[in-house]
């Protein structure tokens, strides 16, 4: 069956037989909406599973991303047409002092393949930047990461900076990075602490979904 | 002096540290990491301040890439970053020129060795080195790398070829100052698979090993990466004096994989324990780690990586004690 067929191909990260194929399955009557949760964002959830299980690494799951985002790419003016929204909005980026981004560029990624719209700040991202893309673009989650022991006190900066902006209570705050821990996470007074791309990619989708 | 069989008759750490002695001469990362007088007499004091095995040199992963053109970021408190990238495709790998061993910050560093061994005396001093697959990395950009591996392999492996050659050179002057090993630390291969890994990084780092090491050069392969779980065999083959783990893998794990004669290091968290934790938890830890893995006589202790500038020095002694201690009574 062809959605299983696009399901390989995303895993195996072949971009180019991705975008064919799904051009094929929407020729063939399958809905836009069929392609993406039936053939896409499972392949992606078998690779967000092998990676949490060091069966695949971190260059796998940018090549699969990469093909996921050439399929949806061919889906998305059917998807707009049809009024298909996304499950949910974050932004993401590294805090302020911190250049280091593929963490970063993962996890926004599994987000992305898990249907959630991500706004990515980039690296070196200061506090207030993160308040107005909130209030901008009204996004439910925030995404702080950062690889140094000395940036990770900016995370509470960022907490810090939902409080006095007035809208802390209507925004989810997750962290994360090698420093990082649940610890951490509970003393600046985030909400969440994710180990890995995978479990964080989870959390924001039970979030978008209000699981929890 | 043979390096390996110093190692193996100690029972004792040997950490990668040396940043946090900024702490001690009051000085700021960016005025170390630019002056040589300056890093010699940090790695005295920590040397002074310690029992440690050795002295191991700045892990400072931006100088080679800043020799062959990349910019830079300095700061007063952490350890420099490389920003943007200088490769991009084929064309550009064939045209980055390979630099002269002393360009940019490389001379200052071998000079920071050459004064620190005649200050250290009592105990072998080790360089720092970056391996070649994460100086290629910071050529191409560290994402982009991974897209590279697959959409142009022969562009990454150009690059590898030329940052190898670079990195040998570096070490020969390193081993002419007077270091008696170099710890070459590739973390961006600890990303890999294994089967890349044995395509874009271990097959460099054997070059390198087979150009540099002898008896009285040690070369110490560092991967911090979690998926070195997977490519044991093939990184014990390097053939490297000892290799050393990050914290990201269970020490005792990899033990029971190591055949009897090969030195494994590791592996306390350097962020979790000396730097954020406290003298308990970092006793507690060092114990654990010490209860699980110090029967197996080719174990020394460390950091899982390089200790950052602004740990503990609490902490830090406190890691010592414990060993000591705990040797002490073994």
């Amino acid at each position: 069956m062809i959605l299983n067929e696009i399901s390989t191909a995303l895993q195996s990260g072949k971009a180019k037989i991705v975008k064919e194929l799904v051009a094929k399955a929407i020729e063939e009557g399958f809905t836009a909406t069929q392609i993406l949760n039936e053939a896409l964002m499972p392949g992606m959830d078998v690779v967000g599973i092998k990676f949490r299980n060091n069966e695949v690494f971190v260059p796998e799951v940018l090549i699969a991303a990469r093909a996921m985002n050439q399929g949806v790419e061919v889906l998305k003016p059917i998807l707009i047409k049809e009024g298909t929204t996304s499950v949910g909005k974050a932004c993401i980026g590294t805090v302020q002092g911190d250049l280091h981004d593929i963490g970063k560029n993962i996890v926004k990624l599994m987000l992305e393949a898990k249907g959630i719209e991500v706004i990515d700040l980039g690296v070196d991202v200061p506090p207030e930047k993160f308040v107005q893309t909130v209030k901008e673009e009204n996004c439910q989650i925030v995404l702080c990461s950062a690889l140094l022991t000395t940036t990770m006190p900016v995370m509470e900066d960022v907490v810090n900076a939902f409080k006095n902006s007035g809208i802390r209570d209507s925004v989810k705050i997750m962290i994360g990075g090698a420093p990082v821990s649940q610890e951490f996470c509970t003393q600046i007074g985030a909400d969440y602490y994710t180990a890995d791309a995978s479990e964080a990619a989870e959390v924001a989708l039970a979030l978008c979904q209000r699981r929890i | 002096m043979n390096i390996k069989e110093y190692l193996l008759s100690k029972k004792a750490a040997l950490p990668i540290l040396s940043f946090p002695g900024i702490t001690k001469q009051g000085i700021s990362v960016k005025q170390l990491v630019n002056d040589s007088t300056l890093q010699a007499q940090v790695l005295k004091t920590v040397a002074d301040s310690t029992p440690s095995l050795a002295s191991v040199s700045f892990m400072d992963l931006s100088i080679e890439a800043e020799a062959f053109g990349s910019q830079v970021r300095f700061t007063d408190n952490e350890v420099p970053t490389v920003i943007g990238s200088i490769v991009s495709d084929l064309e550009d790998a064939k045209s980055l020129n390979i630099p002269k061993v002393g360009t940019a910050r490389t001379g200052l560093a071998i000079e920071a060795i050459k004064q620190a061994k005649r200050l250290i005396t009592d105990r072998p001093l080790f360089a720092g080195a970056i391996g070649p697959y994460s100086l290629t990395g910071r050529l191409c950009d560290v994402t982009e790398v991974m897209y590279l591996c697959y959409d142009d392999p022969d562009c990454v492996e150009t690059v590898l070829n030329k940052a190898t050659s670079f990195i040998i050179d570096y070490c020969k002057a390193l081993k002419l100052a007077g270091a008696n090993g170099v710890v070459i630390a590739e973390p961006l291969a600890g990303l890999l698979s294994a089967d890349m890994a044995n395509q874009f990084s271990l097959p460099f780092v054997k070059r390198i090993i087979e150009e540099v090491q002898t008896q009285d050069f040690a070369v110490i392969y560092h991967n911090c990466g979690n998926s070195v779980i997977n490519m044991l065999p093939d990184i014990f083959s390097l053939g490297a004096t000892a290799y050393h783990f990050g914290n990201s893998v269970n020490m005792a794990s990899i033990l029971e994989k190591a055949p009897s004669d090969i030195i494994c290091m590791g592996n306390i968290d350097p962020a979790g324990q000396f730097a954020n934790g406290t003298p308990e938890s970092i006793r507690e830890a060092t114990t654990t780690l010490l209860d699980s893995c110090a029967n197996y006589k080719n174990f020394i202790i460390s950091s899982g990586c390089d200790i950052p500038p602004h740990s503990s020095w609490e902490n830090i002694d406190e890691f010592f004690r414990t060993v000591k201690n705990y040797y002490g009574n073994y």
